[in-house]
């Protein structure tokens, strides 16, 4: 976090103690952070205070006597008397838990949140132990579902705020309102208008009593049989704090937790629920071998190996190359970047597969925003994905800083974004056509974007950026940097989206790094490597694009797919798929079978996400630990131990006996974690994370931008591929729960694009580019620039289209023509 | 979306006036309430559809705005027959014999508290004070107070409207034919008045001259 001045400090007495506090500071907080806790359920410390249940009552001396007051919303001030426990507190606590408890249905037996139900342990600790209510209470219907996702039970509310407030407050998104007044209000959503909100599962955490309930949880587990563990959100970059709990060696439950630096304790319902996939009936259990006639067939670990270190012992190590590693832990990047450096020999190694950023610049720019510089920043400029599908816990951070903090928001985007609607300015442009908005915000004197420009005066400036499409020329991401680097006070923060794609690239999992943030072409840095390792290969190796194409051409032989897809994340699938098909040998380390590893040579299972122990690096470069709570299935693998077994029966050694030791290892070669140990992020305030390079880490890796000459691109409509936060990716369609939420997949054109083109809304289309055809339902979207053409990335049908500049998109061709004369006579008829 | 796309199948008159509504406050957000007025207007009551266009103009979602619309009892979300009684219960009131008016209302429209007639010419509630204590007991239709309605004047006041169906309903002229007692004298005549079960009010057109 950055330094803030510290506050002015008050005076108070506290149940007859003097205690210094912030000025300002409500006195419950104030209390709690004295070790005295103040009974409550609508407070929450991460939103703003509405007194609506009146559990906090203390006593507080005024001028006018002793009064009752509502500790959530009282400020301290000074030599203020503050009395908690008072017989007449004590009184009004019994009152208030009475009165709670006159419509609450005590079903507590059948209750999930039963066990752990503030409402349960409260009226414990604080009820009037008897009720006097002997009528009726209220009923309702229930549990009634306000959405694919949430459960609603109207007559265990206490209607404290806490979820109506979350989704107005923090996520922006109020679907679920308080209806009704007085005996009968209760919250619901709007007929047919569900509580679709990425961040539902944030209201079923934080209900104090068993109201909400999330669909893959109910009835499931009772809380006193539950296992859990600390670990770190494995589905974007932004190294969300969770807490996975298991029971019966089954996970059931994540809940979010509070990390100061990073998610605030809030989680996307995707950080949620996702780990339903690792339990799927899909997931590799057993290694696979490719007969002779072509089938997959279960083998032995032991014929598994072999046939691997045979396959790839007899090709030269530079014909070798690797693909992936970008979801694993910092322990197996690192070990799997030693095993082919070392090992097999070879620098054609990428861990970044569709968005092809330049790993300088994402290890390298300085200076690197942290999350919470958000929080202090002037002016917010987001020129990259659309945060709320790519970065969920990261929009909410934004939104904090803009909506609680005063900053000013600017977005850049060719399309709507999540975040527009707390913008300050928005600038919507072609996709690319992004060289030419850079070039417009530095030209002094353009009369464009005056307003824009204006508010990058005021720094400090954050710059949050990234690719805003998969369909963007990568340098975009670097010319932007360039640009905000220039601004006042300005930091910049890179954002890449896969799990630990930054921890990959900092052990070197990238055709021009080496562990710790080192250039391959530093000749220093390289020496103090081959110091511990012995000779490297001395050039850089090739990108995940140039070992397509060496496949394709025959210079590369083998290829290790390390948790990677990239027939459907490359920009040309039927390339990509020519490209695995000619390699003589693929061996993929996976926990599903996808595209890409259809076909592979040998496929072997590997541990994955709550299996594995280890560390991963955040956009922020914040190592966290992550932890394991559950063995992996049947006889799936750590990654480190089977490259570990491969090395052995290669002839090498890679020294990678357990995951302490890979950390240990870590520290010693790679400069720029030099003073990280697992014992540093297991307890005490690092348990945050720590970013990296600290202490004795150095960092020798400094991004240069350089004007690379980078051009609009032209064409008639230009393809805008963003992703979707439930896109087709297999951990969607594994975990049952995010599987129903994947949109329809469509093209959406600009209203004016499409009547140009004679299209109507709703019209089945063929959308034709360089790589592929796709026939899709055509929206209308007039957030978009016009002349471009937003497909979203990864759907059922869309990934075939692949990524190229450009699209034409026509009613359907000749092949569907008679459909179509019987679909627009039906519709004629109809109007 | 421009206001005249959302609410393209209101009337042109309410339109505009939806349209006045929104520029007259600097939040959007502001205009919600008497929006909903409108909207019950143009819809007869507070239509799901109708909560879901004041949610489009005012920029808040269909939920806020259900929220609003439930909170408040004088937001109609069920139809409302063509006049809507509302009689005081409150404390003065209910002292002054206002469960026997309720009843004698009830009776003569054949409507219960709580409901509209089959034929929608009447709906019957009974309210919280309408501020005519002094006045005791009081009535209002579709929102003009009556004060002083004994239990067969107000039977006659549901006759007089079921049988003359006056277009527009006025104060003064119902206080003068079926009402009592009045808290205080009201000073000039007042002949405009309520012609739908929505306050009378300019802003909304709400308003009509009674007939002379």
């Amino acid at each position: 976090m950055p330094e803030q001045p510290p506050p002015e400090m008050v005076t108070i007495s506290l149940d007859g103690q003097e205690i210094e506090v912030p000025q300002g500071e409500y006195i419950i907080k104030a209390a709690e952070d004295q070790g005295t806790y103040i009974p409550r359920f609508c407070y929450h410390s991460r939103m703003k205070p509405v007194g609506l249940c009146r559990m906090c009552l203390v006593e507080v001396e005024t001028p006018r006597g002793r009064i009752l007051t509502t500790a959530c919303n009282t400020p301290v001030a000074p030599e203020m008397i503050v009395d908690t426990e008072s017989a007449v507190v004590q009184k009004a606590q019994e009152g208030i838990l009475e009165f709670l408890l006159i419509n609450h249905p005590l079903d507590c037996p059948v209750c999930d949140k039963g066990g752990e139900c503030p409402l349960q342990d409260q009226t414990v600790a604080y009820g009037p132990g008897e009720s006097r209510f002997v009528e009726e209470k209220r009923h309702f219907e229930k549990p009634i579902p306000l959405s694919d996702i949430v459960l609603m039970d109207r007559e265990r509310c206490i209607l404290c705020a806490r979820c109506t407030r979350f989704s107005e407050e923090v996520s922006g998104d109020p679907l679920i309102e308080f209806v009704g007044r007085g005996n009968q209000t209760h919250v619901i959503t709007f007929p047919d208008e569900p509580f679709a909100s990425y961040f539902s599962g944030n209201t079923v955490q934080i209900c104090p009593v068993g109201a909400l309930t999330a669909k893959p949880y109910r009835f499931k587990a009772r809380p006193w049989d539950l296992e859990a563990i600390e670990s770190v959100s494995m589905v974007d970059a932004s190294g969300a704090s969770i807490s996975i709990e298991t029971s019966q060696n089954e996970v059931v439950r994540i809940n979010g937790v509070d990390n100061d630096a990073t998610n605030h304790g809030w989680l996307s319902d995707k950080d949620r629920f996702v780990f339903q996939a690792i339990h799927s009936e899909n997931r590799l259990a057993t290694p696979l071998i490719r007969d002779d006639a072509g089938d997959l067939q279960p083998a032995s670990w032991g014929d598994a190996l072999d046939r691997v270190a045979d396959a790839l012992g007899s090709v030269r190590g530079d014909e070798v190359a690797s693909i992936g590693g970008a979801n694993n832990t910092n322990e197996e990047a690192f070990a799997l970047g030693k095993f082919l450096r070392t090992v097999v020999v070879t620098p054609h190694i990428d861990a970044q597969v569709g968005d092809a950023l330049n790993p300088e610049f994402l290890a390298g720019v300085t200076p690197r925003a942290e999350i919470g510089d958000l929080d202090g920043a002037a002016t917010i400029l987001v020129w990259a994905g659309d945060l709320k599908e790519e970065f969920p816990t990261l929009f909410l951070r934004v939104r904090h800083a803009v909506t609680q903090m005063g900053a000013k928001l600017i977005v850049v985007h060719p399309r709507r974004t999540g975040l527009d609607n707390i913008a300050a300015e928005k600038i919507t442009y072609r996709p690319g056509e992004g060289p030419e908005v850079v070039r417009k915000l530095t030209a002094q004197g353009d009369q464009d974007y005056g307003a824009v420009r204006d508010l990058l005066t005021a720094g400090p400036v954050i710059a949050l950026v990234g690719l805003t499409g998969r369909a963007e020329d990568p340098r975009l991401a670097e010319a932007v940097a360039a640009y905000a680097l220039g601004l006042p006070g300005s930091k910049v923060l890179p954002l890449a989206r896969r799990a630990n794609v930054f921890g990959a690239l900092d052990m070197g999992l990238a055709p021009t790094l080496l562990p710790g943030r080192v250039p391959v072409k530093s000749e220093s840095g390289r020496a103090e490597l081959e110091s511990h390792w012995g000779p490297l290969p001395g050039e850089a190796g090739l990108d995940t694009a140039g070992i397509i194409a060496g496949l394709a051409a025959g210079d590369l032989k083998a290829l290790l797919l390390v948790g990677a897809d990239p027939v459907r994340d490359g920009r040309n699938p039927d390339a990509v798929r020519a490209a695995l098909d000619a390699a003589e040998f693929v061996v993929s380390l996976d926990m599903f079978l996808n595209d890409s590893n259809q076909q592979a040579s040998v496929i072997l299972p590997v541990d994955g996400f709550a299996e594995t122990e280890g560390t991963v690096t955040n956009i922020e470069g914040r190592v966290q630990k992550v932890n394991r709570i559950l063995p992996g299935p049947g006889q799936s693998r750590a990654l480190w131990s089977i490259l570990d077994e491969l090395s052995s029966r290669m002839g090498g050694q890679l020294g990678a006996g357990d995951g302490p030791a890979i950390a240990k290892e870590i520290a010693l070669v790679a400069p720029a974690y030099r003073s990280m140990t697992w014992d540093r992020l297991e307890w005490g305030p690092e348990r945050d994370g720590v970013v990296m390079p600290d202490r004795d880490g150095v960092q020798e890796l400094r991004f240069v931008p350089d004007d690379s000459g980078l051009r609009p691109t032209a064409g008639r409509l230009a393809l805008h591929s963003g992703r979707v936060l439930y896109d087709g990716g297999t951990r969607n369609t594994q975990s049952p729960a995010l599987a129903g939420l994947t949109p329809d997949p469509a093209v959406y054109l600009h209203p004016r694009d499409a009547s140009a083109l004679a299209l109507a809304d709703g019209q089945e289309v063929d959308v034709a580019g360089e790589f592929g055809t796709v026939r899709l339902r055509l929206e209308l979207d007039p957030s978009l620039a016009e002349g471009s053409a937003y497909v979203p990335a990864n759907l059922d049908s869309t990934w075939v289209l692949g990524v190229p500049d450009v699209v034409t998109v026509e009613a359907q061709s000749s092949k569907g023509k008679k459909n179509e004369k019987k679909k627009g006579k039906k519709k004629g008829a109809g109007e | 979306m421009s206001v005249a796309t959302v609410i393209s199948d209101w009337s042109a008159p309410n339109q505009e006036r939806a349209r006045t509504l929104l520029e007259a406050y600097p939040e959007r957000r502001s205009a919600a309430m008497p929006l909903l007025y409108l909207a019950s207007l143009e819809h007869g009551h507070l239509t799901p559809a109708a909560m879901a266009q004041v949610a489009e103009l005012t920029g808040l979602t269909s939920a806020q705005v259900q929220s609003v619309a439930s909170f408040y009892t004088m937001y109609k979300r069920d139809h409302v027959g063509r006049y809507l009684i509302s009689v005081c219960t409150s404390i003065s009131c209910f002292l002054m014999g206002a469960d026997d008016v309720l009843e004698a209302i009830e009776e003569e429209t054949g409507t219960p508290d709580g409901t509209t007639s089959s034929d929608g010419t009447f709906s019957v509630e009974h309210v919280e004070c309408i501020g005519a204590c002094g006045g005791a007991p009081a009535v209002q239709v579709n929102y003009e107070l009556v004060e002083g309605v004994a239990p067969e004047r107000g039977a006659t006041l549901c006759r007089w409207l079921r049988e003359s169906s006056p277009e527009v309903v006025v104060t003064d002229e119902m206080q003068k034919y079926f009402g009592g007692v009045r808290s205080f004298d009201w000073g000039i005549t007042e002949t405009v008045g309520a012609i739908a079960p929505v306050p009378a009010f300019g802003p909304y057109g709400s308003t009509g001259e009674e007939s002379a």
